[in-house]
């Protein structure tokens, strides 16, 4: 299965999908114009992940610093996924973010909470 | 179709028509708890936005005073080395701003000129103090050392690239040019000579010769007025001698305001 890359933009994060390594990451910003169907690559990517070539442990790693509305839904859909897939695969999940940014803490915390089957960590950025 | 083969439909039919409702109830209490928290977040970060951008417009004055305080006091080191004194530099920043103003420059590049007008005689900050401070007349060849201040101050100022600076190092390097080509350093003519630098000329001469100085008196206005009509078009730019008579009360009104304190 091939890597998706997807680079940084303005209003998007930079997006990573690493099959042989087993790392899903996220990384900056998410504004996108049309947000379901920027991600729908990356979404469509995760599904057939899990499906056929899944590594042992897989890592998510999610370092949004801003994000709009309709992006946090995309996360519910993103987790949702994850919560399917989590007692076939193992699954190691960080919500990263930096120590000043409070919205980003909640955020993770919040997750934490509507997902609590899934194994989301808080992971303090260092400076 | 038998009825057990339709109960079977209806009961997969009503299992995922549950599921979908399921869905559909998770969804909409989702969608409430998703817009409730990014209205909050939203309005964390657009109160952070707002006092990073008072933070960077209070920085943007703050750089914009230092500016004004250092070439006010860079003007007023030039004055100090000069033989003017008082408050000629605040009245001769204020005439540039008026003569830039009649003569129909935009209000932004008034308020510069007003700032960078005080530097016009900067170089004199690099004349030896011999000549500098040497009570009486000058000789010929003291005079040509104090000609030099002129191209001195464009040489100090002409690398910045501060639009203020800039405007300044023009000032400095014209002050002394005259309307008919018989200034110095370099002997521009009409219009070669820029607007800073006529503008400069005409208001430095007017605060000149109506403020005492220790080797001569002031002069009247009738004698100040006599002179500029006869030099209109010679020393000084004609249209600028014309904006002078044609605003002469509020010219007048700032040399009042300004007065040098008689001590
Ligand atoms: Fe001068
Ligand atoms: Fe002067």
């Amino acid at each position: 299965m091939e890597n998706l890359t997807l680079d940084e933009t303005k209003y998007t994060p930079l997006i990573e999908l690493d099959a042989a390594k087993g790392v899903i990451a996220l990384t900056g910003k998410s504004y996108p114009e049309n947000t379901f169907e920027f991600y729908k690559p990356m979404m469509e990517w995760m599904a057939e992940y899990f499906r056929t070539v899944a590594k042992d442990v897989t890592v998510i790693n999610l370092e949004i610093i801003y994000f709009n509305s309709s992006s946090s839904k995309l996360f519910f859909d993103f987790f949702d996924l994850l919560d399917e897939v989590k007692d076939d695969h193992k699954l190691d999940i960080n919500w990263i973010y930096d120590e000043e940014n409070e919205n980003a803490e909640e955020a993770g915390e919040d997750f934490i909470e509507d997902f609590e089957d899934l194994p989301i960590k808080l992971i303090v950025k260092e400076e | 179709m038998s009825d057990d083969g339709m109960l079977a439909e209806v009961d997969s039919l009503r299992e995922h028509t549950i599921v979908t409702l399921n869905k559909l109830t998770k969804d909409i209490k989702r969608q409430h708890k998703i817009m409730e928290r990014s209205d909050k977040r939203q309005q964390r970060e657009y109160d952070e936005l707002q006092k990073k951008l008072q933070e960077v417009e209070e920085l943007g004055k703050e750089i914009a005073q230092t500016q004004r305080e250092v070439v006010f006091t860079m003007g007023a080191i030039a004055e100090s080395r000069s033989k003017e004194t008082g408050n000629h530099v605040k009245r001769v920043a204020e005439y540039t701003y008026l003569f830039a103003k009649y003569y129909g420059l935009p209000e932004a590049e008034c308020t510069l000129l007003k700032q960078a007008s005080p530097m016009h005689d900067i170089g004199k900050v690099a004349i030896p103090d011999a000549v500098l401070n040497k009570p009486g007349r000058f000789d010929e060849a003291e005079r040509k050392i104090m000609d030099t201040h002129a191209q001195l101050g464009y040489d100090m100022l002409q690398g910045s690239k501060r639009t203020l600076l800039k405007m300044a190092a023009t000032v400095a390097y014209e002050h002394h040019e005259k309307w008919n080509g018989k200034g110095y350093p370099r002997q521009l003519k009409g219009e070669e000579i820029h607007i800073y630098g006529r503008i400069t000329a005409l208001a430095d001469v007017f605060d000149a010769l109506g403020s005492t100085r220790v080797y001569k008196p002031a002069w009247d206005d009738e004698r100040i007025f006599k002179m500029f009509r006869e030099e209109r078009g010679e020393h000084f730019d004609p249209a600028l001698i014309d904006i002078f008579f044609e605003h002469l009360d509020e010219f007048l009104a700032f040399r009042d305001t300004l007065k040098d304190v008689v001590s």
